[in-house]
């Protein structure tokens, strides 16, 4: 009897955590549609800055900014690590920390000194353990990043840039490209030079804008803006990823669970059926000896 | 003609408009229809928008752009709300604080006096908007 009631409670067990891990998937497909609709949002702020930067290039003024250029001096650079929260999604949080950390090693041979901001309780309890200090930590953007919260993080940036203290800012995390793939990535945030490289593009036909007050003016309130709405960007991007990577990662969980939970269920019957048999067999053999 | 205003987070109006009132940094400046391509720098301040069917919409917008292309009006925005939804009292205390913060160096001074600015930008929104309401 005690082979078949371990078996029968182990199959009650997995059948729970089926439920958890097929509750998780649920939860993380409704964050998931609702980060992806803030994402398409950014997303289309973000094109019509871009193309605004373009119309202002076409009409010929001239499009240099402090920001846009690069710099010589190679002080002091500011990496961003974007990770989840929680785990339970799979390669997601390995992946980014892999790329960043990377990412680290390359900006520590260029430049004096590199600071690490973290967002993510994964990322952080990570980086304590390899003992690599982490200049500031966030545990607040979780699968809903306000374009409030990150401003503040952003403003405080640009402004640290712009008095010196920085050269050059990255950010580590995992790029929404489609819904089947997601790629951990870092790209340079701080000179602004993808958006630099829109200008040549001049596919549209030019445009006499009137400009209010003038272009220079509009060009020095857009490119801050710009920035701040990419890593507003990075972060959106990066919740969404987070949510797929556990809708995977809880789906095939849930999988998993199910495969086991149909083998145990085979055994639990064979051994309940040769159970029976031994029985039957027991008082028949009793039975017998006592003719 | 078209209007759009666009925040990071979401597009809050999409509509077909007759005449477009919006709050450039120094001053109003008015867009109706078959108007000249332009780009504009916003301040903070009223936006009103006379849709369709002749009722006025009033919002309020805290920086940003506007451009005017082919009569389609869009202005992006780092905020976006119905002027109705704003709080007289919370815009009262934001001034307070702005007026309370430092002020003993050029930069900081620039700091302080800019958020004043915009503090009393959005109290006359919220004050007009408590108006409107009634």
């Amino acid at each position: 009897m005690a082979k078949a009631k371990a078996l029968d409670k182990r199959r009650k067990s997995i059948k729970n955590i089926r439920k958890i891990t097929r509750t998780m998937e649920l939860v993380s497909t409704a964050q998931f549609r609702r980060a992806m609709e803030r994402a398409i949002a950014a997303k289309s702020y973000s094109q019509r800055l871009v193309q605004l930067v373009g119309d202002l290039a076409r009409s010929g003024h001239n499009t240099s900014h402090p920001l846009l250029s690069s710099r010589e001096s190679r002080g002091r650079a500011a990496l961003f690590i974007l990770t989840a929260n929680r785990g339970m999604c799979g390669g997601y949080n390995a992946g980014i920390l892999r790329a960043g950390l990377a990412q680290l090693e390359a900006l520590r041979r260029e430049y004096d000194e590199v600071e690490l901001y973290v967002s993510g309780k994964r990322g952080l309890s990570f980086l304590r353990y390899r003992k690599i200090e982490v200049a500031r930590a966030f545990t607040e953007f979780d699968h809903k990043p306000t374009y409030e919260e990150v401003l503040a993080v952003a403003t405080d940036v640009l402004t640290r840039y712009q008095i010196g203290e920085l050269d050059r800012v990255d950010v580590a995390y995992s790029e929404f490209i489609s819904l089947s793939k997601q790629q951990a990535t870092t790209t340079t945030l701080l000179p602004l030079t993808s958006l630099a490289q829109v200008d040549q593009d001049a596919s549209r036909d030019e445009i006499e804008y009137e400009f209010l007050p003038s272009a220079s003016s509009i060009l020095e309130e857009v490119v801050p803006n710009a920035f701040k709405v990419q890593l507003f960007k990075c972060f959106l991007d990066a919740a969404v990823s987070e949510q797929i990577a556990r809708m995977m990662a809880m789906k095939a969980a849930t999988d998993n669970a199910d495969q086991m939970i149909s083998a145990l269920t085979t055994t639990y019957n064979r051994a309940r059926q040769s159970q029976i048999t031994n029985e039957i067999i027991e008082v028949i053999s009793g039975a017998s000896a006592l003719q | 003609m078209k209007c759009s205003v666009v925040t990071p987070e979401t597009t809050v109006v999409d509509a077909e408009v007759q005449f477009v009132v919006a709050p450039l940094y120094d001053g109003e400046y008015g867009i109706g229809e078959n108007h000249s391509p332009a780009v504009g720098r916003l301040g903070a301040g009223e936006l009103r928008l006379t849709l369709m069917d002749g009722t006025v919409e009033h919002w309020y917008v805290e920086g940003g752009f506007l451009e005017v292309l082919d009569n389609s009006v869009s202005l992006l925005t780092n905020r976006a709300a119905r002027l109705e939804t704003l709080d007289v009292g919370a815009s009262r205390a934001a001034l307070s604080r702005a007026q309370a913060l430092a002020s003993n160096s050029p930069e900081l001074a620039d700091v302080k006096e800019s958020a004043v600015a915009l503090a009393r930008s959005q109290l006359r929104a919220a004050q007009k908007g408590a108006r409107i309401k009634k």
